[in-house]
């Protein structure tokens, strides 16, 4: 392999260059920005991705995430094929592009665009058979980049075969990047099928260089494509600050940051702009936001809403509608927590109003136990839930306390969603109080908002924190309790903030399984669908929401079960209107169930 | 049977009216129709006709008994062929005619129909918050009256205090029905006198959004509530409902006069459960071709100049099959429906 040309040098390479330098200086421009807008603290965070672990995991996310897309193999694998091909495909081009220069013309090394244009500039020698393995997989990754490309093409037409039922809309910027992505890999196929008899070529580069000898032997018909291919590549670069392809540089980053500990603290910190530049605005969380039930309200989710903060439009509609059940955050490729970013909008709209939570006073306790057992609002507004543990606790022979059982205190939870970070607080440290002073050991909770809540909110060293399906799981697996099998069959709901939320997922299960068959559903455990009766939303009218409880049911009740059973009480009281079959609590069932 | 043909001039004794359903607006269409010299048939799923009413004390205004009205239809249903236990399966349309298979599979072919189905009460299980079915205590509208009729009100242990929650399961979005039921206010006002009239010591509390004392003399009653029987109106949802040790009920509401949260205890607390669709709606409509609404019940297309009217010629409704009303209201609308059916019929 020897170079054709002396100079190594053609006026085509331009538009490919100026494009490349373009980006380069804007994505340098770009970090360095994002890394001035890091507070003191979070640079120093950053040092850590000297600590041999985390670069390890840094380098191991990039390429599971970045390059070779696992999470979306993990949902669907055409859809996973189609991305991992054009980003693995396309980075092995680059570094095999670069190992030959390094091999054949070390001269040229540092070069920007010799590699990418190496076929151009170089003629085969007698060298040719060592070449002739680069020939093959340059062949080999270039043809499974154009079969991604295929799949895109077809995806945009009917991306339901690629398993979304909903793919993103484009605007301009997104488009042009989107059509000359599309345009670069055919075109280098074209421009390497000229040169494929002079720099030597596999077998497609080859082929089509035989099939098309008429076209392709013409030298005046070579330049022109070659042009074109510089001209696809230079204007991807140029668009790419513009559209959704910004995700391929800002990933790393976003990568970096989060394994050094930095999280978003606010709309345009660091962080949170890095994760506004990641969203590739893929789409898979419109199908998995409830609020898709209905075609008009897909503009309100995760995507479009990151969308309208990078443009920096206001976004408070759609940060104040979402339901926060997380799903979206569950799915995303690419990890961006726009439940945080919402929470940060209403943060800045919510938080200066405030209200007096004093009044509220909690009766001390007569007595002291090491269970405390505090029902939160929801479970007060569903008396057949705490009725039930009461039941069970007497039976299982355990005392304990009713923190709540005349006047409860709320957990916070949604002072909390709603931005009023100062009133929760407020809440949080009066209940904190209470539950310190009562001396316990286990705090027993029904409700997984509550439940969230104290776990990750409330500084309760040495108190156990526990949901009641857990707790009663726990009870039934050491024999406190015992109970009895019947016929009937039950599907089981994920309530948002205990399954996505706390990740809680099998011992409820474990739980109806001892108990009745447990039937599936399409959508459970992590993908389960919010029962639409979310605290989490600030504005979401009940029209909306009986729309998404019915899309929920429907997604609960595909296997024809008894009973509908889950463990959050206000997702209780969201099915129990619509649901025509019996909805229950876990709780309500084990009562039920026992055998004195 | 008897075909009625265009070319025959028969009078009305051969033609037949099905009437669905035996509440007080089946029993007067039925009656009305029977009048002007119809057939008529008069279907009935329960044991006996007579409807929400057979469950109920006494009506007011005029604090008439509801048996005595349900009596003075029966004494007065000779002509009117009552088919009770039974439901209707489908029905064939013909030119003039319709064919209706009922549950024991007799066919009736009748000329019109007038669907008076009625009305369901609201499941108060669902608004578990009140703790319906879990504390003693609580119990509903319709259950008062059934201990009122039956006398065992009398065998209760005097309470102390009485509430009365308006608005149980009606202008509530949560349990998808945001009608009002129109007539629970006046029922509570109603029940909380005649609470006080058995036990005149007794604290009467009714929770209210709003009253709508919309008909003649009904805020009249609502003035003596207040001023004879000193019944106690708090403007305000109640919020929960537990019980404590001694088995009193724990009411949480909102006084919304003065801003306040109010803890009360209470020895009974009466549900005003609201009217809700019949849960047969759906599947009658689709035997006889008519529309429902997004409440649930029966749609008419012009409510206002045709209320009895709807997408079919030959189909009628009366009562509260097109949305709560009050046995005043449905016996007229009966009426208005014998006289439209009486109209179409007749000059055919």
């Amino acid at each position: 392999m020897k170079e054709r040309l002396i100079f190594g040098y053609d006026p085509f390479v331009l538009p490919f260059l100026i494009g490349m330098i373009f980006i380069i200086a804007y994505l340098l421009v770009g970090t360095v920005r994002i890394i001035l807008s890091l507070n003191n603290n979070e640079k120093k965070q950053l040092f850590r991705i000297f600590i041999p672990v985390n670069a390890y995991k840094i380098v191991k996310d990039i390429i599971l995430d970045c390059l070779l897309h696992v999470k979306i193999f993990k949902r669907n694998l055409l859809l996973g094929y189609m991305h991992s091909s054009i980003a693995f495909g396309w980075f092995m081009l680059i570094v095999l592009g670069h190992i030959e220069v390094m091999l054949f013309t070390p001269q040229r090394n540092g070069i920007f665009y010799y590699p990418i244009f190496f076929r151009y500039f170089v003629m085969e020698t007698e060298e040719t058979l060592q070449g002739a393995f680069f020939f093959f997989v340059m062949d080999f990754f270039l043809l499974i980049i154009l079969s991604g490309i295929a799949l895109a093409i077809y995806k945009r037409f009917r991306s339901h075969r690629l398993g979304m039922k909903q793919t993103t809309k484009l605007r301009l910027g997104d488009n042009i990047a989107l059509y000359s992505l599309w345009l670069i890999f055919p075109l280098r196929l074209l421009a390497e099928s000229f040169t494929a008899d002079i720099s030597g070529g596999s077998f497609i580069t080859k082929g089509i260089n035989d099939l098309f000898h008429s076209f392709v032997s013409n030298p005046a018909n070579t330049l022109p494509v070659w042009w074109a291919y510089s001209c696809a590549l230079g204007l991807f670069f140029f668009t790419l600050p513009f559209s959704r392809y910004m995700h391929i540089p800002t990933e790393i980053l976003l990568i970096v940051l989060r394994h050094v500990g930095i999280n978003a603290t606010s709309l345009r910190d660091g962080y949170s702009e890095a994760e506004i530049y990641s969203c590739s605005r893929c789409g898979i969380c419109i199908d998995a936001c409830p609020m898709s039930f209905e075609k008009k309200d897909v503009k309100f989710t995760s995507v479009y809403f990151i969308r309208l903060l990078r443009r920096r439009e206001i976004a408070e509609q759609p940060a104040d509608l979402c339901l926060m059940c997380n799903k979206c955050v569950e799915v995303c490729p690419v990890g961006i927590d726009s439940t945080k970013l919402k929470l940060i909008c209403r943060e800045i709209n919510n938080g200066a109003i405030s209200f007096d939570y004093t009044p509220v006073k909690y009766n001390s306790p007569l007595k002291r136990e090491k269970l405390l057992y505090y029902g939160g609002c929801m479970t007060n507004l569903t008396p057949s839930i705490s009725t039930a543990i009461s039941k069970i606790l007497d039976k299982a022979e355990i005392s304990y306390v009713h923190l709540d059982k005349d006047q409860t205190i709320c957990c916070g939870r949604p002072l909390l969603l709603s931005g009023n970070l100062k009133g929760a607080r407020e809440l949080i440290n009066k209940n904190r109080e209470a539950i310190i002073s009562s001396g316990c050991t286990t705090l027993l909770l029904s409700c997984p908002i509550c439940y969230k809540m104290f776990k990750e909110e409330y500084d309760l060293k040495g108190i156990e924190v526990v949901h009641h399906s857990v707790y009663i799981n726990n009870l039934v697996k050491s024999k406190r309790i015992v109970l009895k099998k019947t016929t009937d069959t039950c599907v089981y709901h994920d309530p948002c903030e205990l399954g996505r939320g706390s990740g809680i997922y099998e011992q409820p299960r474990e739980l109806l399984s001892s108990m009745m068959l447990l039937k599936d559903s399409p959508l459970q455990n992590n993908e389960s669908i919010c029962c639409g009766g979310s605290l989490g939303s600030i504005s979401m009218p009940f029209a909306k929401r009986k729309i998404i409880t019915g899309g929920s049911l429907d997604n609960l009740l595909t296997n024809d079960p008894d009973l509908l059973v889950t463990s959050c009480p206000l997702c209780l009281k969201t099915f129990t209107p619509l649901n025509s079959k019996r909805t229950a609590d876990i709780a309500q069932v084990v009562s039920e169930q026992m055998i004195n | 049977m008897v075909s009625p043909s265009e070319n025959l001039n028969l009078n009305n004794m051969y033609k037949n009216v099905l009437v669905l359903g035996g509440g007080v607006a089946g029993l007067q269409a039925a009656s009305s129709l029977r009048d002007l010299g119809y057939r008529v048939t008069l279907v009935e799923k329960g044991e006996k006709p007579g409807g929400h009413l057979n469950n109920w004390d006494r009506l007011y205004p005029g604090n008439i008994t509801s048996s005595s009205v349900i009596d003075g239809y029966l004494s007065n249903s000779q002509g009117i062929r009552i088919l009770t236990n039974t439901t209707i399966k489908s029905a064939l349309k013909s030119d003039k005619l319709l064919t209706v298979i009922t549950s024991s599979s007799e066919e009736i072919t009748v000329s019109a129909v007038i669907i008076t189905t009625g009305f369901s009460l609201f499941d108060a299980t669902i608004k578990e918050e009140y703790g319906y079915g879990l504390y003693n205590g609580v119990i509903t509208n319709a259950d008062l009256e059934s201990l009122f009729i039956s006398g065992k009100i009398h065998n209760r242990e005097k309470p102390s205090r009485v509430g009365f929650v308006h608005c149980v399961g009606s202008r509530d979005d949560k349990v998808c029905n945001r009608h009002c039921s129109k007539i629970c206010c006046m029922t509570a006002v109603k029940q909380a006198c005649e609470i006080k009239e058995i036990w005149p010591e007794t604290e009467a509390f009714c929770f209210y959004m709003d009253l709508r004392m919309f008909g003649r003399g009904y805020e009249d009653l609502y003035y003596e509530a207040q001023n004879k029987y000193g019944v106690n109106f708090i403007r305000g949802r109640v919020s929960e409902v537990g019980e404590d040790e001694n088995g009193k009920l724990v009411v949480k509401a909102e006084d919304t006069l003065t801003s306040r949260p109010l803890k009360i205890s209470l020895d009974m607390l009466v549900l005003m459960s609201g009217m809700v669709k019949n849960p047969d709606n759906k599947a009658l409509s689709a035997i006889f071709e008519t529309s429902i609404g997004e409440d649930g019940f029966f749609a008419q297309p012009h409510p206002i100049v045709n209320p009895t009217g709807s997408s079919s010629t030959r189909i009628f409704f009366a009562g509260s099959a097109t949305g709560p009303k009050s046995v005043a209201e449905s016996v007229n609308e009966a009426k208005s429906a014998a006289l439209s059916v009486h109209m179409l019929l007749s000059n055919e």
